[in-house]
Protein backbone atom coordinates (compact mmCIF):
# COMPACT_ATOMS: atom_id res chain seq x y z
CA UNK A 1 0.00 0.00 0.00
CA UNK A 2 2.85 2.13 0.24
CA UNK A 3 3.21 2.20 -3.30
CA UNK A 4 -0.19 3.63 -3.93
CA UNK A 5 0.28 5.75 -1.28
CA UNK A 6 3.16 7.56 -2.31
CA UNK A 7 1.35 7.68 -6.26
CA UNK A 8 -1.78 9.21 -4.38
CA UNK A 9 1.08 11.71 -3.39
CA UNK A 10 1.96 12.47 -6.25
CA UNK A 11 -1.57 12.35 -8.33
CA UNK A 12 -3.46 14.23 -5.22
CA UNK A 13 -1.65 17.39 -6.57
CA UNK A 14 -3.03 16.69 -10.00
CA UNK A 15 -6.28 15.31 -8.76
CA UNK A 16 -6.88 18.43 -5.97
CA UNK A 17 -8.80 20.08 -9.44
CA UNK A 18 -11.00 17.13 -9.35
CA UNK A 19 -12.99 18.70 -6.40
CA UNK A 20 -15.78 15.68 -4.67
CA UNK A 21 -16.95 15.60 -7.91
CA UNK A 22 -14.07 13.34 -8.78
CA UNK A 23 -16.13 10.81 -10.29
CA UNK A 24 -18.28 13.31 -12.51
CA UNK A 25 -14.85 14.17 -13.76
CA UNK A 26 -14.07 10.62 -14.26
CA UNK A 27 -16.97 10.30 -16.23
CA UNK A 28 -15.85 13.17 -18.03
CA UNK A 29 -11.99 11.90 -18.76
CA UNK A 30 -13.65 8.71 -20.08
CA UNK A 31 -9.84 8.26 -21.39
CA UNK A 32 -8.17 8.22 -17.93
CA UNK A 33 -6.66 4.34 -17.02
CA UNK A 34 -9.48 2.79 -14.39
CA UNK A 35 -6.25 3.33 -12.03
CA UNK A 36 -6.36 6.67 -12.32
CA UNK A 37 -9.41 7.28 -11.74
CA UNK A 38 -9.24 5.23 -8.64
CA UNK A 39 -6.59 7.26 -7.34
CA UNK A 40 -8.06 10.63 -8.39
CA UNK A 41 -11.50 9.33 -6.37
CA UNK A 42 -9.05 8.92 -3.44
CA UNK A 43 -7.46 12.27 -3.42
CA UNK A 44 -11.04 13.07 -4.31
CA UNK A 45 -11.89 11.55 -0.78
CA UNK A 46 -8.65 13.32 0.95
CA UNK A 47 -10.11 16.64 -0.23
CA UNK A 48 -13.40 16.21 1.60
CA UNK A 49 -11.75 15.25 4.80
CA UNK A 50 -9.48 18.58 4.63
CA UNK A 51 -12.62 20.58 2.88
CA UNK A 52 -14.58 19.54 6.17
CA UNK A 53 -11.71 21.43 8.23
CA UNK A 54 -11.46 24.35 6.35
CA UNK A 55 -15.15 24.81 6.45
CA UNK A 56 -15.15 24.97 9.99
CA UNK A 57 -12.45 27.45 10.49
CA UNK A 58 -14.33 29.28 7.26
CA UNK A 59 -17.67 29.35 8.95
CA UNK A 60 -16.01 30.74 12.43
CA UNK A 61 -13.95 33.54 10.37
CA UNK A 62 -17.11 34.17 8.58
CA UNK A 63 -19.56 34.46 11.27
CA UNK A 64 -17.37 36.94 12.88
CA UNK A 65 -16.47 38.81 9.54
CA UNK A 66 -20.28 38.53 8.24
CA UNK A 67 -21.17 42.11 10.40
CA UNK A 68 -18.65 43.81 9.16
CA UNK A 69 -17.71 42.74 5.51
CA UNK A 70 -21.63 41.66 4.38
CA UNK A 71 -21.96 44.49 2.24
CA UNK A 72 -18.44 44.96 1.01
CA UNK A 73 -17.24 42.57 -1.65
CA UNK A 74 -14.73 39.98 -0.17
CA UNK A 75 -11.43 41.55 -0.71
CA UNK A 76 -8.77 38.70 -2.21
CA UNK A 77 -11.55 36.83 -3.89
CA UNK A 78 -12.34 38.83 -7.22
CA UNK A 79 -14.20 36.02 -8.31
CA UNK A 80 -17.18 35.77 -6.22
CA UNK A 81 -19.44 38.52 -8.40
CA UNK A 82 -18.42 35.99 -11.32
CA UNK A 83 -19.79 32.88 -9.29
CA UNK A 84 -22.62 35.28 -7.86
CA UNK A 85 -23.73 35.83 -11.82
CA UNK A 86 -23.12 32.07 -12.44
CA UNK A 87 -25.51 31.15 -9.43
CA UNK A 88 -28.09 34.11 -11.07
CA UNK A 89 -27.95 32.54 -14.61
CA UNK A 90 -28.96 29.01 -13.11
CA UNK A 91 -31.52 30.56 -11.51
CA UNK A 92 -31.40 29.60 -7.83
CA UNK A 93 -29.81 31.71 -5.30
CA UNK A 94 -26.83 29.72 -3.17
CA UNK A 95 -26.62 31.06 0.45
CA UNK A 96 -23.70 33.61 -0.09
CA UNK A 97 -22.39 32.51 3.05
CA UNK A 98 -21.64 29.18 1.06
CA UNK A 99 -20.57 31.30 -1.53
CA UNK A 100 -17.67 33.11 0.24
CA UNK A 101 -16.78 29.50 1.83
CA UNK A 102 -16.39 28.30 -1.62
CA UNK A 103 -14.58 30.79 -2.73
CA UNK A 104 -12.25 30.99 0.25
CA UNK A 105 -11.68 27.09 -0.69
CA UNK A 106 -10.93 27.71 -3.89
CA UNK A 107 -8.33 30.50 -3.42
CA UNK A 108 -6.97 28.24 -0.95
CA UNK A 109 -6.18 25.62 -3.38
CA UNK A 110 -3.35 25.90 -5.33
CA UNK A 111 -4.71 24.81 -9.10
CA UNK A 112 -7.05 26.62 -10.86
CA UNK A 113 -8.97 28.93 -8.81
CA UNK A 114 -11.56 29.62 -11.19
CA UNK A 115 -12.25 25.96 -12.24
CA UNK A 116 -12.23 24.51 -8.69
CA UNK A 117 -14.85 27.35 -7.67
CA UNK A 118 -17.38 26.77 -10.20
CA UNK A 119 -17.41 23.28 -9.54
CA UNK A 120 -17.85 23.78 -5.96
CA UNK A 121 -20.44 25.76 -6.33
CA UNK A 122 -22.20 23.31 -8.61
CA UNK A 123 -21.52 20.63 -6.16
CA UNK A 124 -23.05 22.89 -3.81
CA UNK A 125 -26.14 23.85 -6.21
CA UNK A 126 -26.62 19.94 -5.88
CA UNK A 127 -26.43 19.56 -2.73
CA UNK A 128 -28.92 22.26 -2.11
CA UNK A 129 -31.36 20.76 -4.24
CA UNK A 130 -31.12 17.41 -2.39
CA UNK A 131 -31.39 19.21 0.93
CA UNK A 132 -34.80 20.93 -0.68
CA UNK A 133 -36.57 18.41 -2.06
CA UNK A 134 -36.06 16.18 1.14
CA UNK A 135 -37.45 19.15 3.69
CA UNK A 136 -40.20 19.33 1.48
CA UNK A 137 -41.37 15.59 1.34
CA UNK A 138 -39.88 14.12 4.16
CA UNK A 139 -37.23 13.91 6.44
CA UNK A 140 -33.83 13.01 6.31
CA UNK A 141 -33.79 9.77 7.72
CA UNK A 142 -31.78 7.08 7.01
CA UNK A 143 -34.04 4.59 5.29
CA UNK A 144 -35.69 7.15 3.53
CA UNK A 145 -31.97 7.74 2.31
CA UNK A 146 -31.88 4.16 1.52
CA UNK A 147 -34.99 4.06 -0.74
CA UNK A 148 -34.27 7.24 -1.92
CA UNK A 149 -31.61 6.03 -2.91
CA UNK A 150 -33.23 2.28 -4.48
CA UNK A 151 -35.97 4.40 -6.10
CA UNK A 152 -34.07 7.37 -7.63
CA UNK A 153 -31.67 7.79 -10.59
CA UNK A 154 -28.06 7.51 -9.31
CA UNK A 155 -26.61 10.87 -9.46
CA UNK A 156 -22.95 10.76 -10.16
CA UNK A 157 -22.71 12.95 -6.52
CA UNK A 158 -24.20 10.39 -4.97
CA UNK A 159 -21.46 7.37 -6.92
CA UNK A 160 -18.63 9.57 -6.24
CA UNK A 161 -19.53 9.34 -2.74
CA UNK A 162 -20.18 5.47 -2.50
CA UNK A 163 -17.35 4.57 -4.67
CA UNK A 164 -15.06 6.73 -1.95
CA UNK A 165 -16.75 5.03 0.26
CA UNK A 166 -15.88 1.37 -0.97
CA UNK A 167 -12.97 2.31 -1.04
CA UNK A 168 -12.57 3.75 2.23
CA UNK A 169 -13.68 0.59 3.57
CA UNK A 170 -10.86 -1.23 2.20
CA UNK A 171 -8.57 1.38 3.23
CA UNK A 172 -9.53 2.13 6.50
CA UNK A 173 -9.93 -1.17 7.56
CA UNK A 174 -13.09 -1.33 8.88
CA UNK A 175 -14.92 -4.61 10.14
CA UNK A 176 -18.36 -3.54 8.93
CA UNK A 177 -18.97 -4.05 5.20
CA UNK A 178 -22.79 -3.08 4.89
CA UNK A 179 -22.17 -0.84 1.98
CA UNK A 180 -25.57 1.05 1.29
CA UNK A 181 -25.46 2.61 4.96
CA UNK A 182 -21.77 3.03 4.57
CA UNK A 183 -21.98 5.28 1.71
CA UNK A 184 -25.41 6.57 2.45
CA UNK A 185 -23.37 7.46 5.71
CA UNK A 186 -20.75 9.33 3.84
CA UNK A 187 -23.15 10.97 1.28
CA UNK A 188 -24.93 12.26 4.55
CA UNK A 189 -22.05 13.37 6.25
CA UNK A 190 -20.99 15.46 3.09
CA UNK A 191 -24.59 16.57 2.36
CA UNK A 192 -24.85 17.29 5.99
CA UNK A 193 -21.85 19.35 5.96
CA UNK A 194 -22.53 21.50 3.38
CA UNK A 195 -26.08 22.19 4.71
CA UNK A 196 -24.92 22.83 8.14
CA UNK A 197 -25.31 26.04 7.24
CA UNK A 198 -28.79 26.14 6.20
CA UNK A 199 -30.95 24.69 9.30
CA UNK A 200 -33.23 22.11 8.58
CA UNK A 201 -35.49 20.89 11.22
CA UNK A 202 -35.15 17.00 12.39
CA UNK A 203 -39.08 15.84 12.67
CA UNK A 204 -39.85 12.59 14.88
CA UNK A 205 -39.32 9.21 13.97
CA UNK A 206 -43.10 8.17 12.44
CA UNK A 207 -43.11 11.26 9.98
CA UNK A 208 -42.03 9.51 6.80
CA UNK A 209 -43.34 7.18 3.91
CA UNK A 210 -43.47 3.36 5.13
CA UNK A 211 -41.20 1.13 3.53
CA UNK A 212 -43.19 -1.79 4.77
CA UNK A 213 -40.32 -3.76 5.04
CA UNK A 214 -41.52 -5.56 8.20
CA UNK A 215 -45.26 -6.74 8.72
CA UNK A 216 -47.00 -6.42 11.29
CA UNK A 217 -47.23 -9.14 14.10
CA UNK A 218 -50.56 -10.18 14.14
CA UNK A 219 -52.00 -10.28 17.49
CA UNK A 220 -52.77 -13.69 18.30
CA UNK A 221 -55.85 -13.71 20.84
CA UNK A 222 -53.79 -16.61 22.93
CA UNK A 223 -55.74 -20.21 23.21
CA UNK A 224 -57.54 -20.60 26.54
CA UNK A 225 -55.63 -22.75 28.87
CA UNK A 226 -57.64 -25.74 28.88
CA UNK A 227 -58.54 -26.32 31.99
CA UNK A 228 -57.06 -29.32 32.81
CA UNK A 229 -58.14 -30.42 36.96
CA UNK A 230 -55.57 -33.02 38.60
CA UNK A 231 -54.46 -35.38 36.86
CA UNK A 232 -56.44 -38.52 37.16
CA UNK A 233 -54.87 -41.79 38.85
CA UNK A 234 -55.28 -43.16 35.29
CA UNK A 235 -53.39 -40.78 34.28
CA UNK A 236 -50.38 -41.41 36.09
CA UNK A 237 -50.83 -44.76 35.43
CA UNK A 238 -51.08 -44.15 31.81
CA UNK A 239 -47.96 -42.09 31.76
CA UNK A 240 -45.92 -44.56 34.03
CA UNK A 241 -46.83 -47.65 31.92
CA UNK A 242 -45.76 -45.45 28.57
CA UNK A 243 -42.58 -44.46 30.19
CA UNK A 244 -41.82 -47.97 31.37
CA UNK A 245 -41.99 -49.45 28.14
CA UNK A 246 -40.60 -46.37 25.95
CA UNK A 247 -37.11 -46.95 28.64
CA UNK A 248 -35.46 -49.55 25.97
CA UNK A 249 -32.08 -50.92 27.85
CA UNK A 250 -28.65 -48.72 27.11
CA UNK A 251 -27.27 -49.86 23.92
CA UNK A 252 -23.81 -48.55 24.85
CA UNK A 253 -21.91 -47.58 27.97
CA UNK A 254 -22.95 -44.35 27.14
CA UNK A 255 -26.26 -44.17 27.27
CA UNK A 256 -26.23 -46.55 30.48
CA UNK A 257 -23.78 -43.53 31.96
CA UNK A 258 -26.77 -41.15 30.76
CA UNK A 259 -29.54 -43.16 32.96
CA UNK A 260 -27.85 -43.10 35.82
CA UNK A 261 -26.78 -40.00 35.69
CA UNK A 262 -30.68 -38.96 35.44
CA UNK A 263 -31.66 -41.49 38.48
CA UNK A 264 -28.24 -39.63 40.64
CA UNK A 265 -26.22 -42.80 40.84
CA UNK A 266 -23.95 -40.73 38.87
CA UNK A 267 -22.42 -37.48 39.09
CA UNK A 268 -22.07 -34.41 36.72
CA UNK A 269 -19.20 -33.87 35.66
CA UNK A 270 -16.97 -31.31 35.40
CA UNK A 271 -17.89 -31.83 39.32
CA UNK A 272 -19.38 -29.31 41.13
CA UNK A 273 -18.65 -29.25 44.85
CA UNK A 274 -21.45 -27.07 45.51
CA UNK A 275 -24.04 -29.40 44.72
CA UNK A 276 -26.94 -29.39 46.75
CA UNK A 277 -25.34 -26.93 49.28
CA UNK A 278 -26.96 -23.67 48.54
CA UNK A 279 -25.66 -21.35 51.05
CA UNK A 280 -26.71 -17.75 49.97
CA UNK A 281 -25.37 -16.14 53.08
CA UNK A 282 -22.66 -13.56 52.94
CA UNK A 283 -19.34 -14.03 54.99
CA UNK A 284 -20.19 -11.69 57.63
CA UNK A 285 -23.02 -13.39 58.55
CA UNK A 286 -20.96 -16.45 59.11
CA UNK A 287 -18.44 -14.81 61.38
CA UNK A 288 -20.30 -12.26 63.50
CA UNK A 289 -22.41 -14.22 65.45
CA UNK A 290 -22.43 -12.19 68.29
CA UNK A 291 -25.57 -10.74 67.99
CA UNK A 292 -27.06 -14.08 68.29
CA UNK A 293 -25.59 -14.12 72.39
CA UNK A 294 -28.28 -11.46 73.02
CA UNK A 295 -30.32 -13.59 75.07
CA UNK A 296 -27.45 -14.78 77.30
CA UNK A 297 -26.11 -12.65 80.67
CA UNK A 298 -23.76 -10.20 79.95
CA UNK A 299 -20.98 -11.48 82.41
CA UNK A 300 -20.36 -14.92 83.80
CA UNK A 301 -19.06 -18.43 83.07
CA UNK A 302 -21.59 -19.04 80.58
CA UNK A 303 -21.26 -15.96 78.51
CA UNK A 304 -17.54 -16.95 78.46
CA UNK A 305 -17.93 -20.25 77.47
CA UNK A 306 -20.50 -18.78 74.74
CA UNK A 307 -18.07 -16.83 73.12
CA UNK A 308 -16.08 -19.68 72.77
CA UNK A 309 -18.47 -21.63 71.36
CA UNK A 310 -19.38 -18.73 68.47
CA UNK A 311 -15.49 -18.61 68.22
CA UNK A 312 -15.80 -22.32 67.15
CA UNK A 313 -18.23 -21.59 64.98
CA UNK A 314 -17.25 -18.96 62.80
CA UNK A 315 -14.55 -21.08 61.83
CA UNK A 316 -16.69 -23.98 61.16
CA UNK A 317 -16.58 -23.96 57.34
CA UNK A 318 -19.08 -27.28 56.65
CA UNK A 319 -22.10 -25.59 58.40
CA UNK A 320 -24.36 -23.45 56.95
CA UNK A 321 -25.95 -20.29 58.38
CA UNK A 322 -29.21 -21.33 59.86
CA UNK A 323 -27.24 -24.48 61.11
CA UNK A 324 -25.01 -22.29 63.24
CA UNK A 325 -28.01 -20.20 64.87
CA UNK A 326 -29.71 -23.54 65.36
CA UNK A 327 -26.68 -24.38 67.51
CA UNK A 328 -26.78 -21.26 69.38
CA UNK A 329 -30.13 -21.42 69.84
CA UNK A 330 -30.28 -24.80 71.41
CA UNK A 331 -27.86 -23.75 74.51
CA UNK A 332 -29.99 -20.75 74.79
CA UNK A 333 -32.75 -23.29 75.17
CA UNK A 334 -30.98 -25.32 77.20
CA UNK A 335 -29.54 -22.82 79.89
CA UNK A 336 -33.22 -20.86 80.40
CA UNK A 337 -34.08 -24.93 81.26
CA UNK A 338 -31.16 -25.04 84.14
CA UNK A 339 -31.97 -21.39 85.23
CA UNK A 340 -33.23 -21.93 88.79
CA UNK A 341 -30.42 -24.89 89.16
CA UNK A 342 -27.82 -21.63 87.97
CA UNK A 343 -29.32 -19.03 89.97
CA UNK A 344 -28.69 -21.35 93.35
CA UNK A 345 -25.18 -21.77 92.64
CA UNK B 1 -62.31 -47.06 25.44
CA UNK B 2 -59.00 -46.04 23.97
CA UNK B 3 -57.45 -46.18 27.38
CA UNK B 4 -58.04 -49.27 27.83
CA UNK B 5 -56.76 -51.06 24.70
CA UNK B 6 -53.44 -49.17 25.39
CA UNK B 7 -53.56 -50.31 28.62
CA UNK B 8 -53.94 -53.92 27.17
CA UNK B 9 -51.32 -53.80 24.88
CA UNK B 10 -48.95 -52.56 26.60
CA UNK B 11 -49.46 -55.43 29.26
CA UNK B 12 -49.66 -57.83 26.47
CA UNK B 13 -45.91 -56.01 25.02
CA UNK B 14 -44.39 -56.41 28.55
CA UNK B 15 -44.72 -60.28 28.57
CA UNK B 16 -43.09 -60.46 24.97
CA UNK B 17 -40.66 -58.20 25.73
CA UNK B 18 -39.70 -58.62 29.34
CA UNK B 19 -38.47 -55.63 30.75
CA UNK B 20 -34.95 -54.71 31.06
CA UNK B 21 -33.67 -56.04 34.72
CA UNK B 22 -31.88 -53.50 36.38
CA UNK B 23 -29.04 -53.89 38.45
CA UNK B 24 -28.92 -55.92 41.26
CA UNK B 25 -31.18 -54.55 44.32
CA UNK B 26 -30.47 -55.60 47.55
CA UNK B 27 -33.54 -56.19 48.97
CA UNK B 28 -32.34 -58.10 52.62
CA UNK B 29 -30.06 -57.93 55.06
CA UNK B 30 -27.03 -60.16 54.79
CA UNK B 31 -28.38 -61.18 58.75
CA UNK B 32 -30.12 -59.55 61.62
CA UNK B 33 -26.80 -58.48 63.44
CA UNK B 34 -26.24 -56.15 60.11
CA UNK B 35 -29.32 -54.70 60.83
CA UNK B 36 -29.15 -53.87 64.16
CA UNK B 37 -26.06 -52.20 63.17
CA UNK B 38 -28.37 -50.34 60.89
CA UNK B 39 -30.76 -48.97 63.30
CA UNK B 40 -27.71 -47.98 65.72
CA UNK B 41 -26.18 -46.41 62.44
CA UNK B 42 -29.35 -44.29 61.90
CA UNK B 43 -29.99 -43.33 65.61
CA UNK B 44 -26.57 -42.47 66.22
CA UNK B 45 -27.32 -40.06 63.26
CA UNK B 46 -30.39 -38.75 64.89
CA UNK B 47 -28.82 -37.52 68.05
CA UNK B 48 -25.40 -37.00 67.15
CA UNK B 49 -25.75 -32.81 67.28
CA UNK B 50 -27.52 -33.53 71.19
CA UNK B 51 -24.43 -35.43 72.14
CA UNK B 52 -22.32 -33.12 70.78
CA UNK B 53 -24.01 -30.29 72.28
CA UNK B 54 -23.85 -32.17 75.59
CA UNK B 55 -20.47 -32.93 75.58
CA UNK B 56 -19.37 -29.56 75.01
CA UNK B 57 -20.99 -28.81 78.01
CA UNK B 58 -19.20 -31.78 80.01
CA UNK B 59 -15.86 -31.60 78.53
CA UNK B 60 -15.40 -27.60 80.22
CA UNK B 61 -13.38 -26.07 83.07
CA UNK B 62 -15.69 -23.02 82.18
CA UNK B 63 -19.12 -23.71 83.25
CA UNK B 64 -19.84 -24.93 87.16
CA UNK B 65 -19.64 -28.82 87.96
CA UNK B 66 -22.62 -28.95 89.17
CA UNK B 67 -24.28 -28.35 85.50
CA UNK B 68 -21.07 -30.62 84.32
CA UNK B 69 -22.97 -33.38 86.64
CA UNK B 70 -26.68 -32.65 85.24
CA UNK B 71 -25.38 -32.98 81.15
CA UNK B 72 -23.64 -36.19 82.49
CA UNK B 73 -27.29 -37.63 83.87
CA UNK B 74 -29.16 -36.55 80.34
CA UNK B 75 -26.43 -37.63 78.45
CA UNK B 76 -26.72 -41.25 79.73
CA UNK B 77 -30.83 -40.59 79.25
CA UNK B 78 -30.40 -40.97 75.74
CA UNK B 79 -31.09 -43.99 73.86
CA UNK B 80 -28.13 -46.61 74.26
CA UNK B 81 -28.31 -46.79 70.44
CA UNK B 82 -27.33 -42.83 70.04
CA UNK B 83 -23.95 -43.18 70.80
CA UNK B 84 -21.65 -44.06 67.41
CA UNK B 85 -19.42 -46.24 69.57
CA UNK B 86 -21.93 -48.87 69.46
CA UNK B 87 -21.35 -48.48 65.36
CA UNK B 88 -19.50 -51.66 63.93
CA UNK B 89 -17.90 -51.70 60.04
CA UNK B 90 -18.86 -54.73 58.92
CA UNK B 91 -18.45 -55.82 56.03
CA UNK B 92 -21.29 -54.93 53.34
CA UNK B 93 -21.51 -58.09 51.72
CA UNK B 94 -20.85 -60.76 54.06
CA UNK B 95 -21.77 -58.77 57.72
CA UNK B 96 -18.20 -60.06 58.82
CA UNK B 97 -17.18 -57.83 61.79
CA UNK B 98 -13.26 -58.34 61.54
CA UNK B 99 -10.58 -58.10 58.73
CA UNK B 100 -12.91 -55.09 56.92
CA UNK B 101 -10.74 -52.56 55.04
CA UNK B 102 -12.50 -49.26 55.66
CA UNK B 103 -11.72 -48.40 51.81
CA UNK B 104 -13.58 -51.18 50.26
CA UNK B 105 -16.07 -51.71 53.31
CA UNK B 106 -15.61 -55.22 51.92
CA UNK B 107 -14.21 -58.26 54.29
CA UNK B 108 -10.83 -59.35 53.53
CA UNK B 109 -12.19 -62.62 51.42
CA UNK B 110 -15.08 -61.14 49.72
CA UNK B 111 -11.98 -58.29 48.69
CA UNK B 112 -9.75 -61.16 47.30
CA UNK B 113 -12.92 -62.98 45.49
CA UNK B 114 -13.41 -59.70 43.58
CA UNK B 115 -9.66 -58.46 43.20
CA UNK B 116 -9.23 -62.08 41.63
CA UNK B 117 -12.22 -62.02 39.24
CA UNK B 118 -10.97 -58.74 37.84
CA UNK B 119 -14.11 -56.62 39.85
CA UNK B 120 -12.40 -54.23 41.36
CA UNK B 121 -10.83 -51.45 39.41
CA UNK B 122 -7.53 -50.44 39.93
CA UNK B 123 -6.60 -53.39 42.18
CA UNK B 124 -3.75 -55.61 40.86
CA UNK B 125 -1.93 -58.39 42.64
CA UNK B 126 1.01 -56.74 44.03
CA UNK B 127 4.02 -58.00 42.35
CA UNK B 128 7.71 -56.54 43.71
Amino acid sequence: TSRVLSKDKDKSAASKDSTPEGAAKSQKGGAETPKQQLLDIIGSMRVEVSYRKKLQQLKASDNKKQAMNKLEGPQSEGSVPQGVTDDTQRGKPLNPELVKAASAVASSLPHNKKQTESELLAQLRRHEETTDKQKKGETINLRNVISEMTVKRHSPAQRGARLSGRISLQLDEDGQRIRPERSSAHSMDSRRYFCCFSFFVYRSLKVGKRLNIFTKASTEPEHALKTVSSPTIWDLEFAKEVAAVTAQPPRNGFEEMIQWTKEGILWEFPIDNEVGMEDDAEFHEHIFLEKHLEGFPKEGPIRHFMELVICGLSKNPYLSVTQKVEHIEWFQKYFEEKKELLQEI
Amino acid sequence: MAAATLCWALRVARQVLPLPCPRQVRSYYVDWRMLRDVKRRKMAYEHADERLRINAIRKNSILPKELQELSDKEIAALPRDSCPVRIRNRCVMTSRPRGVKRRWRLSRIVFRHFADHAQMSGVQRAMW
